[in-house]
């Protein structure tokens, strides 16, 4: 596998700060671009007026959910105000196609999330944290490992215990409360929520939950100062710079860290290169698998929460996969719906049985087998797993699905007109998504592939 | 829950619950249903995994939400299905997923016409469905165990019974595998399912995938009958259903008393009532013939020849109950023979003390105690297998369990339970020694329980003494023995008076028991076949039914047939007899008033008053490095469970159980070959080490004891080299 292009693209370096084409993995390199010195400044600080910085910021989460971090913070209660252990686990997981970029800050800057995870709990004054890393990460385990080992014999950890738990492949234990079962030894499945887990998280404790760009951003924000961090990129609400995991059918694919608001035509072509080989660009997988594709009328929607919600799409965790002309939408969407009913936990009805009907509607398409209802039918099962579920799971799969259908309805009729693909063996996913068959060594057999 | 009522609105209309209350039930207080699969209070938190009970709340987000997991909280508004076009559609969306896969086998479905995913399709559910692909198949049914099938085709994957096996049961054996579409329910290394408890899962269940297989094909709901009766196979009296079809029980179910069982019954007295219909039941007398040995005969030679043999022995008669009489058949028994022919010695298999009357709690109150303390060395679930279900409640509650009442949480605790399970303490007098010592006496959430052998020695005992005032003669010999029951039968005192006594008279539901020893032998009839009373070990008095016709005349019909040929006035009804015991015994409580849900009440006339076999003496204090062995009669044993083939499976291994500490002193692991020897016989055992057994303790089930009991040594077992 070629290295990753990794680079800051736009604007200030913040998670990437001090990285230059060298990873910074050993502490002396950390801390020649000021490694640890927000985290020993912290600690001079009171808890709270830690959290209240990171408030200021305004730091949404950088997992998919954009939710406030430092409100997150403020919900965990005080050790004076509960008799039980506080927690930091950090979500490494990172399972959502197309998503590298917690890949890429565990390889390039380790330090940083280390840094972060000790900021966060001064913060939250939690003596425990726990990096839940997806089980295929083993360079990535290797490097954060390596930097967790050199802080503790530098003394940095202070008595914090920070540990990692390799998970064993399920895309669930990447939902927060699906995390906290794997983490605790049960079945990776999601809880019902309430109690939320700044409340009743790990071991029925309080426990902060935060993705791993998150977690590093923490250190970047002191240094710039919060209220400087947060006139960065699209105030008030997308604050500062992310990773955006730039691929698919793209000229310069890698990870760049830019400020919210630029746009993805900006991305994909200024950044990226264009679509190569004379193609066109077709669709946007934006946010994440998860969500609905864009068609190229919205390149120019800022990346910023507020602009993209308007037009019905996610920032997610910042992907930004381009499809191209040689692609089946149907082909596309029939993988993403593979994939989920692949990962889907099988806890709440509408997702376990809702995913695989939609593998086999969409099969029925691309086969030439179903008829003009069928895709009616197709949105109508979307519509009923979407907000049903307990967890987002069943959202994430119907979304991207309905969107395609919506956006994309002549091709799916041209499916039924056409007696079948009019791609036939032409179109690919190469680029786009693992083949399906990396899904066979699991009891979900052909047969269940349907 | 808090005590504050807070104001909630269903459907318009408002109620009034207390904060904390479920939505599921803050509905059913306003008189409207929120359909449920996945929901079940027992099972402990809710999971919301079905989604069956999608509502619309607000104060709340946009989407609809699974009421199961929410609670009452003041000014709340759920609109549910009926007013709700959104909480409509995501039912109805539900229903359609869940019938995505799920068989139309309904006409062919033990569950069919008693299924509440059948009840809810009918309710609010699609009447067509749009799916035209192939429904998921799986191989059926599994045999999980020899008693329970497994359609994985009709399961909806509600984790009721997973939650069950994990949260409840705690046997952990029952789980689910894979994911997504190929989640299954499978138990652990696809071992069968074993335990006390499993047969709950099929009432658990909403669908027909885990059922009894004994009832496989045996019945459609309209054909069979629930009869409310009380289960007679232990002291706990759990509250049961029979199934009766054509005057045949099919099947028991339980049927929830919230302060005995909260609806969970064990895998005896679920599965073991075919015991009912044994090859070897006897429904004919048997008469012994000197040259001949036992043969059929009518009940009238019967009857005259147990008439000659009552007058025969001139008084010296000794009785020999089992416990498990009905309160009308122990006092039938003593008016015929105390009053009738002045015979007033009797025996049961245990002692029998009205000690803990002053601590009386129903076993629910276990649940909510802080500290539970249980003595007696006997595995609790062998004696009486729900209260083990509900000293687990109280430990996942947070009490401590305790096996030493000097523990000092015991005197921190503020609600104390004390349970004696084992031999020896005295009938509970012992344990209520104990609770006085502890000052337990008056208060609240305080109280003790002894675990007796056998399922009404209370209600016998104190029927037996209320029959007449006279005290027992010594008597020089024994001219007849009455024996009376099966657990008397078998009962090894009983059978070397039976070798004392001039002559023998055996009520048996079983040949093959008494064949060798009685000179006459009655079939006897089953708690299934009889109407009467039972005194469970919190001191209940609960109402049997008759379930299934026996297949000869009960007890009270030839018990006063008999009488009246002594001039003893009895009458053949439990009704009638009950009357009199109830005068003397229970206050004069009519026998329509014992309850189908039986109350805790107190019964002040009750007297101790019987004949104690020999006990064994309290236990001498063990020397350091001595190990008791406590030989019990396991839960599956006993001449029910014998006559059960599909139950062997669940009968116990030759294993002993000891502490950690005595394992590692003797390099001992679970698994290992150990030696258990005393005077000079001995015994070889598979180990299983228990980290929660006190040390100096060995437990072994009397099957496999080789009449080994007390002091013993043991040993790893030399390897045999080859």
């Amino acid at each position: 596998m070629s290295e990753t292009t990794v680079r800051v693209a736009e604007g200030p370096a913040l998670v990437l700060a001090g990285y230059e084409g060298k990873p910074l993995r050993d502490l002396a390199d950390y801390r020649a671009v000021g490694g640890y010195e927000q985290l020993e400044q912290a600690r001079t600080r009171d808890p709270q007026a830690v959290i209240q910085e990171i408030v200021e910021s305004n730091l949404r989460g950088r997992g998919g959910a954009f939710f406030p971090t430092g409100r997150k913070a403020s919900f965990i209660p005080t050790p004076d105000k509960i008799a039980k252990p506080i927690y930091i686990t950090v979500n490494a997981d990172e399972s959502e196609p197309g998503t590298f970029k917690d890949r890429e800050i565990m390889l390039k800057v380790p330090h940083r999330l280390v840094e972060g995870c000790l900021i966060a709990a001064h913060a939250i004054q939690s003596q425990q944290v726990y990096i839940y890393i997806r089980g295929e990460y083993l360079a990535e385990y290797e490097s954060v490992q390596g930097a967790i080992d050199e802080a503790r014999a530098a003394g940095i950890l202070a008595g914090v215990e920070i540990t990692i738990h390799r998970g064993a492949g399920a895309y669930i234990c990447g939902e927060e409360t699906g995390l906290l079962e794997s983490l605790e030894g049960k079945r990776g499945q999601p809880r019902s929520k309430p109690p939320f887990p700044a409340i009743s998280g790990l071991y029925a404790s309080p426990t902060l939950i935060n993705n791993v760009e998150s977690i590093t951003t923490i250190p970047a924000i002191l240094a710039v100062g919060p209220p400087e961090y947060a006139k960065i990129g699209a105030p008030p609400d997308s604050t500062g710079t992310r990773l955006f995991c730039l691929s698919g059918n793209v000229e310069r694919p890698g990870v760049y860290e830019a400020p919210h608001g630029i746009t993805p035509r900006h991305l994909i072509y200024d950044i990226g290169g264009g679509v190569p080989g004379g193609h066109t660009l077709k669709a946007v997988m934006m946010g994440g698998s998860s969500f609905p594709v864009m068609t190229p009328d919205d390149l120019d929607t800022p990346l910023d929460a507020d602009s993209l919600g308007q037009k019905g799409y996610f920032i997610g965790s910042g992907v930004v996969t381009v499809i191209d002309e040689r692609t089946c939408i149907v082909q596309f969407a029939l993988r993403v719906a593979q994939f989920y009913m692949h990962e889907s936990c099988g806890k709440c009805t509408p997702c376990r049985v809702g995913t695989r009907w939609l593998v086999q509607l969409l099969r029925a398409v691309e086969e030439g087998r179903a008829q003009e209802r069928d895709l009616d039918l197709l949105l109508d099962v979307c519509d009923r797993i979407i907000g049903k579920c307990l967890c987002v799971l069943g959202d994430s799969a119907a979304m991207p699905v309905a969107s395609c259908v919506t956006k994309f309805r002549d091709e799916f009729r041209a499916h039924l007109e056409h007696g079948g693909c009019p791609f036939g063996a032409d179109s690919q996913l190469a680029r786009l998504f693992a083949p399906v068959d990396q899904h066979a060594h699991t009891p979900v057999a052909q047969e269940a592939l349907v | 829950m808090s005590t504050e009522l807070v104001k909630v609105t269903i459907d318009e209309r408002e109620v009034h619950v207390p904060k904390g209350t479920g939505i599921v039930e803050t509905a059913l207080a306003a008189g409207i249903e929120i359909p449920v699969f996945c929901y079940e209070p027992r099972l402990g938190e809710p999971v919301g995994a079905c989604r069956m009970c999608l509502v619309e709340v607000s104060p709340g987000p946009p989407k609809p939400q699974a009421a199961c997991t929410l609670t009452a909280a003041d000014g709340m508004e759920i609109k549910t299905a009926r007013t709700s076009e959104l909480a409509a559609d995501a039912q109805h969306a539900t229903l359609e997923f869940i019938l995505v896969n799920h068989p139309l086998d309904c006409p062919v479905c033990d569950k069919g016409g008693e299924c509440p995913l059948q009840d809810l399709t009918f309710r609010y559910g699609p009447g067509s469905t749009r799916m035209s692909f192939e429904k998921l198949t799986f191989e059926k049914p599994i045999p999980i165990s020899p008693t329970i099938s497994l359609d994985r085709e009709r399961c909806i994957l509600c984790y009721r019974c997973t939650r069950f096996s994990e949260g409840v049961s705690e046997d952990m054996q029952l789980i689910a595998a894979n994911r997504g579409a190929m989640s299954v329910i499978t138990t652990f290394e696809d071992l069968p399912y074993t335990g006390a408890f499993t047969g709950n899962v099929t009432e658990l269940c909403p669908v027909g995938a885990l059922l009894p297989t004994q009832y496989r094909f045996e019945g459609r709901p309209w054909e069979i009958a629930d009869v409310p009766t009380v289960c007679g196979l232990c002291p706990v009296g759990c509250n049961i259903h029979a199934t009766v079809r054509e005057t045949k029980v099919k099947r028991i179910l339980s049927r929830n008393h919230p302060e005995i069982d909260e609806g969970w019954i064990c895998d005896k007295g679920r599965f073991a009532f075919t015991h009912i219909r044994a090859a070897d039941r006897l429904v004919q007398p048997l008469l012994r013939r000197h040259r001949h040995g036992l043969e059929e005969v009518s009940w009238e030679e019967a009857t005259d020849e147990a008439e000659r043999l009552l007058r025969n022995a001139r008084g010296r008669i000794v009785t020999a109950l089992s416990g498990s009489e009905t309160v009308e058949i122990a006092y039938a028994l003593g008016k015929l023979l105390r009053r009738g022919l002045d015979s007033h010695q009797a025996m049961l298999p245990e002692e029998v003390s009205g000690a803990l009357d002053a601590y009386r709690l129903p076993l629910s109150a276990i649940r909510e105690a802080d500290a539970v303390v249980v003595l007696g060395d006997v595995p609790v679930v062998e004696r009486a297998p729900v209260v083990d279900l509900w000293i687990k409640a109280a430990r996942r509650n947070g009490a401590r369990i305790l096996d030493d009442p000097d523990d000092p949480a015991v005197a921190e605790a503020e609600r104390v339970v004390l349970v004696w399970s084992g031999p020896g303490g005295r009938g509970g007098a012992t344990v209520a020694e104990l609770a006085e010592k502890l000052g337990l006496a008056g208060r609240d959430g305080c109280g003790a329980f002894h675990l007796p052998e056998t399922p009404n020695a209370r209600g016998a005992a104190d029927a037996w003494a209320a029959c007449c005032d006279e005290e027992p003669a010594e008597q020089e010999s024994i001219g007849l023995l009455v024996v009376s029951g099966d657990e008397a039968a078998a009962d090894e005192h009983v059978r070397a008076l039976a070798e004392q006594a001039e002559a023998t008279i055996v009520l048996s539901m079983f040949g093959g028991l008494s064949a060798g020893w009685a000179d006459l032998v009655l079939p006897g009839t089953s708690y299934l076949e009889r109407d009467g009373t039972f005194v469970n070990l919190e001191g209940r008095l609960q109402r049997l039914r008759r379930a299934a016709t026996p297949p000869c005349p009960d007890e009270l019909e030839w018990i006063a047939a008999l009488a009246a040929r002594f001039e003893v006035d009895l009458a053949p009804y439990a009704p009638s007899v009950f009357a009199e015991v109830s005068e003397l015994v229970y206050g004069g409580l009519s026998f329509g008033e014992v309850g189908e849900r039986a109350p805790l009440r107190g019964y002040p006339e009750a007297r101790e008053h019987v004949e104690r076999p020999a006990l064994p003496e309290p236990h001498p204090q063990l020397r350091k490095g001595e190990i008791r062995l406590v030989a019990y009669k396991p839960l599956f044993s006993g001449a029910a469970v014998e006559r059960v083939t599909e139950l062997q499976f669940q009968r116990p291994g030759p294993e002993l159980e000891l502490s950690a500490e005595d394992a590692r002193q003797r390099g001992i692991a679970t698994g290992d070959a150990v030696t258990v020897g005393s005077d000079g016989s001995s015994v070889t055992l598979r180990a299983r080490v228990n980290r929660h057994l006190r040390s100096g303790i060995a437990r072994v089930p009397l099957e496999h004891a080789n009449g080994l009991q007390g002091t013993v040594e043991l040993a790893k077992a030399q390897e045999v080299s080859a």
